[in-house]
């Protein structure tokens, strides 16, 4: 009889009614888990820089521990060498050593303080390693392709026989600290990865060759993990299906099912399905790739091995591994970014509260922070990483109720009016236009998934409904509006004003703004010239270049998608080159001759281009009403676009700190 | 302000011109350096060879990323010597690749290059500039070759610095 650790029953739930198959048990190993949700192992980057467990880390887990209501929570994978080449992030937790069981236990308590399964995950980051260090380690020494990467190493045999050890202790001391289950990290380039791989295993010994010796490590330590472990303990691995390296000559699907296998024959209890590599050209997991795409490789996995199959890569909408474990071709549901933008996303799934998540838009600026060593944030949830501070998780409430006038309902002002309202004060929230969005509202119909950031008002206009915010839709603040009502604060989310293009010959052109463009009231020829190259300028280029324009876009900063993080950016400058946009940067617009506008490089440079139309996406801070507001003496706060033009993610964080803060 | 067309190329063409000559003389004062810093008794075309296995070395480097097996070994193969000649080809030279007899041969063939002249104007033998391209070229291939499991090499069959008036080369999978 398998062991239950906790029990749940999620029968009163209507979620559980909804989704039936998301919410039952199943047995992996000798463990039942009660339902089919895990979070997935997950760097923060929150930890100290010599790997000792933080508060911060502990807040973090705690609550997405919440959010799997009783399913499976892995804390980060750990490094376990004292030299330090399997650190892949600077505030990764490591395990090398007993003197870091302490901080350990503290995640597993505090995973199990919600009934939650605690997860342990070995992670030697081999390849993409030795962040702290001046070389890493792996199979063979094949050269870095991205020169952020450290040199490597070929390990000798006793290093290998090392390595495998340091799993093992590891997964003792893991034991020891509480955790239920020992997961083997073997993807997207971290060290047992590059075992597996042809393109980076060319070792000619028994740990190289054809898949089953690059097989043989990995066989080694989940034979040892099974003599360690108690037989409740299930013991399973990630590992990737298809790893999209076939540029660089990596394994084919073939041979990753073959790793499968040989896994399942070595006594693996689950295997967690991925794709891709971090080196792979191909993209995975950003907006772009639809949703339930890579389904297939569950199903594949499923058809080749009996244990259970779990998979994170864009399963956002519950709806879809549902159905996909309904159809027998999946059995657990993993996240990792649903549930750094909402950590208690599956929790709201069985409540039946889905109005109420805060959805993940696939920016990918969780993981360029954590290239960049920076710790973990997200794009759309001002609380991530800050779950330790009560400042942000349960602001005070507000020392005098405030009537507060919020003038603009796109992301920043919504953002602002609930937080405020939860404080206590009576918010007002103005727009002019009739539907809630703001900007959101032309932004979400840019192509390549673009559609997904309008989740985030959906949210937020749930959220102002429970918090009891007023709206004055179509009502255009004036100042006669602001003496009239006198706020005691007023906070202006106004969005930005878009530039006038003042150079001679200017005003003879055909001008209109990239949200007349998105909205579609705007007529366009067939040569456009877009200026500016920001995450706006590029929406509206690669919209009118999917309709066949002619789209030159230029702009005065270095490089196009300023302000785009850099793990999305490439997909952007993939896909304007693929659909023929033109893009000059570091440019200005000197003059308009006829049809033909003159651009003049940073150096002096001078040379022409031809278009009809032009579209407006330069925008600067909208300065209206602040003298106003100041003038009566009212309390103001400038949040947003309208205070410095920038992306989604800005304002929604300016109007949460605001939100706490009036 | 009228648009001159004539204007901006002649005056972008004359600024391409000098950075390609200044590379060539940073290039010099830098072996300068390096002959002032080893000391009499270094052989000259010791010190300017490490330079140009250095040089390779990087230049491989630099090409890892910009190769890609999924169009098959020729193709490949091509990006490989188009992207060794593009490399000269910004610093002046004529530089043409030309498929081989077989799929795994190219042929990389420098019309007019700029570097004999260089040498010549710091007194530096030509031998010694042939002999730093060919190490140049050999030095790029080895991480090339681990990156990508493969065993190409490259062979000098006629070099400008000798008279040939050409420069040829035979990249090809050994």
């Amino acid at each position: 009889m398998a062991k239950v650790l906790f029990q749940w029953d999620y029968s009163k739930y209507p979620g559980a009614e909804k989704y039936p198959h998301l919410f039952k048990p199943i047995q992996v190993g000798e463990l039942t888990v009660p339902n089919r949700i895990v979070y997935a192992a997950t760097e923060d980057n929150l930890n100290s820089h010599d790997g000792f467990v933080t508060d911060a880390d502990v807040a973090y887990m705690r609550s997405r521990a919440e959010g799997v209501v009783g399913g499976m929570c892995f804390m980060q994978g750990v490094y376990m060498d004292p030299e330090r080449k399997g650190q892949g992030y600077v505030g990764q937790a490591a395990c090398w050593d007993d003197k870091f069981i302490p901080g350990l236990k503290r995640l597993a308590e505090a995973i199990h303080s919600e009934k939650a399964i605690a997860g342990f995950q070995l992670m030697d980051c081999g390849r993409v390693g030795a962040v702290e260090v001046p070389f890493g380690k792996g199979p063979s020494t094949v050269p870095q392709r991205l020169r952020i990467f450290r040199p490597m190493h070929e390990m000798t045999k006793d290093e290998i026989k090392t390595m495998i050890r340091q799993h093992l202790d590891s997964a003792k001391r893991g034991l020891e600290a509480g955790f239920d289950v020992i997961e083997i990290s073997g993807i997207v380039g971290y060290l047992i990865s590059n075992f597996i791989s042809s393109y980076t295993n060319r070792r000619t010994d028994e740990y190289g060759g054809d898949i089953r010796g690059r097989m043989k490590a990995v066989v080694e330590i989940i034979e040892g993990l099974k003599n360690i472990c108690p037989k409740e303990v299930p013991v399973g691995i990630r590992l990737c299906a298809e790893e999209l390296l076939d540029d660089v000559r990596g394994n084919t699907p073939e041979e990753s099912m073959m790793s499968y296998k040989i896994s399942e024959e070595a006594g693996i209890d689950y295997i967690s399905v991925t794709a891709g590599w971090q080196e792979s050209i191909v993209p995975v997991i950003s907006r772009d790739v639809p949703q339930g795409s890579w389904l297939h490789l569950a199903k594949r996995s499923k058809e080749n091995v009996k244990v259970p199959i779990m998979m994170a890569y864009r399963l956002f909408d519950p709806a879809i591994p549902h159905a996909a474990i309904e159809k027998g071709e999946l059995d657990m549901w993993q996240m990792c970014r649903p549930m750094i933008a909402d950590p208690l996303m599956p929790k709201k799934v069985l409540e039946g509260k889905e109005e109420e998540i805060r959805w993940c838009v696939a920016c990918n600026l969780c993981l360029a922070r954590l290239f960049r060593d920076a710790p973990m944030t997200c794009y759309i949830n001002p609380l991530c990483a800050h779950e330790h501070d009560p400042k942000f998780t349960n602001p005070p409430a507000a020392e005098e109720q405030k009537n507060v006038m919020i003038v603009g309902a796109g992301p920043a002002g919504l953002e602002c009016a609930y937080t405020a309202a939860h404080r206590g004060h009576e918010v007002h929230v103005y727009d002019k236009r009739d539907k809630l969005g703001g900007t959101l509202l032309e932004a979400s119909k840019a192509p390549y998934g673009d559609n997904e950031l309008f989740t985030c008002i959906d949210y937020q206009k749930v959220l102002c409904e429970k918090a009891g915010v007023n709206f004055h839709m179509g009502t255009e603040v004036t100042e006669d509006l602001i003496r009239d009502e006198l706020p005691d604060s007023v906070v202006l989310a106004t969005g930005p004003v878009y530039a006038k293009l003042d150079v001679p010959g200017a005003d003879e052109v055909k001008t209109v703004t990239v949200l007349d463009v998105l909205r579609g009231d705007a007529e366009v020829g067939e040569r456009v010239l877009v200026w500016g190259t920001r995450k706006p300028g590029i929406g509206v280029a690669l919209l009118l270049a999917k309709q066949g324009k002619k789209v030159t876009i230029v702009g005065k900063e270095k490089s196009a998608g300023f302000d785009i993080n850099p793990s999305f950016k490439w997909r952007y400058m993939i896909y304007l080159r693929q659909n023929g946009v033109k893009a000059y940067n570091d440019v200005v617009i000197e003059e308009i001759q006829g049809n033909e506008a003159i651009l003049k490089t940073f150096d002096g440079y001078r040379f022409p281009v031809k278009f009809d139309t032009l579209v407006v996406a330069e925008r600067g801070p909208n300065e209206n009403l602040k003298n106003v507001v100041q003038g009566e003496g009212l309390e103001l706060f400038v949040i947003g676009d309208a205070l410095v033009p920038r992306n989604l993610s800005s304002a929604v964080h300016d109007g949460f700190r605001i939100g706490i803060r009036i | 302000m009228a648009f001159d067309a004539e204007k901006e190329i002649t005056k972008l063409w004359g600024n391409l011109r000098s950075a390609q000559a200044e590379i060539g003389r940073t290039y010099f004062r830098w072996r300068q350096a390096a002959l002032a810093l080893a000391g009499p008794d270094a052989n000259p075309l010791d010190v300017s060879l490490k330079a140009a296995e250095v040089i390779g070395k990087e230049l491989g480097k630099q090409s890892i990323p910009r190769l890609n097996w999924l169009k098959g070994e020729e193709v490949w193969l091509r990006s490989l010597a188009g992207g060794i000649a593009a490399q000269w080809i910004m610093q002046g030279a004529v530089v043409k690749v030309e498929k081989g007899e077989k799929p795994t041969e190219a042929f990389i063939k420098w019309e007019r290059c700029p570097w004999p002249t260089f040498a010549k104007e710091y007194g530096v033998t030509m031998e010694e500039d042939a002999l730093c391209c060919d190490r140049i070229l050999q030095s790029i291939l080895p991480d090339v070759n681990v990156f990508f499991n493969v065993n190409y090499k490259i062979e000098t069959l006629k070099a400008i610095p000798r008279g040939q008036g050409v420069c040829l080369r035979r990249l090809f999978k050994a």
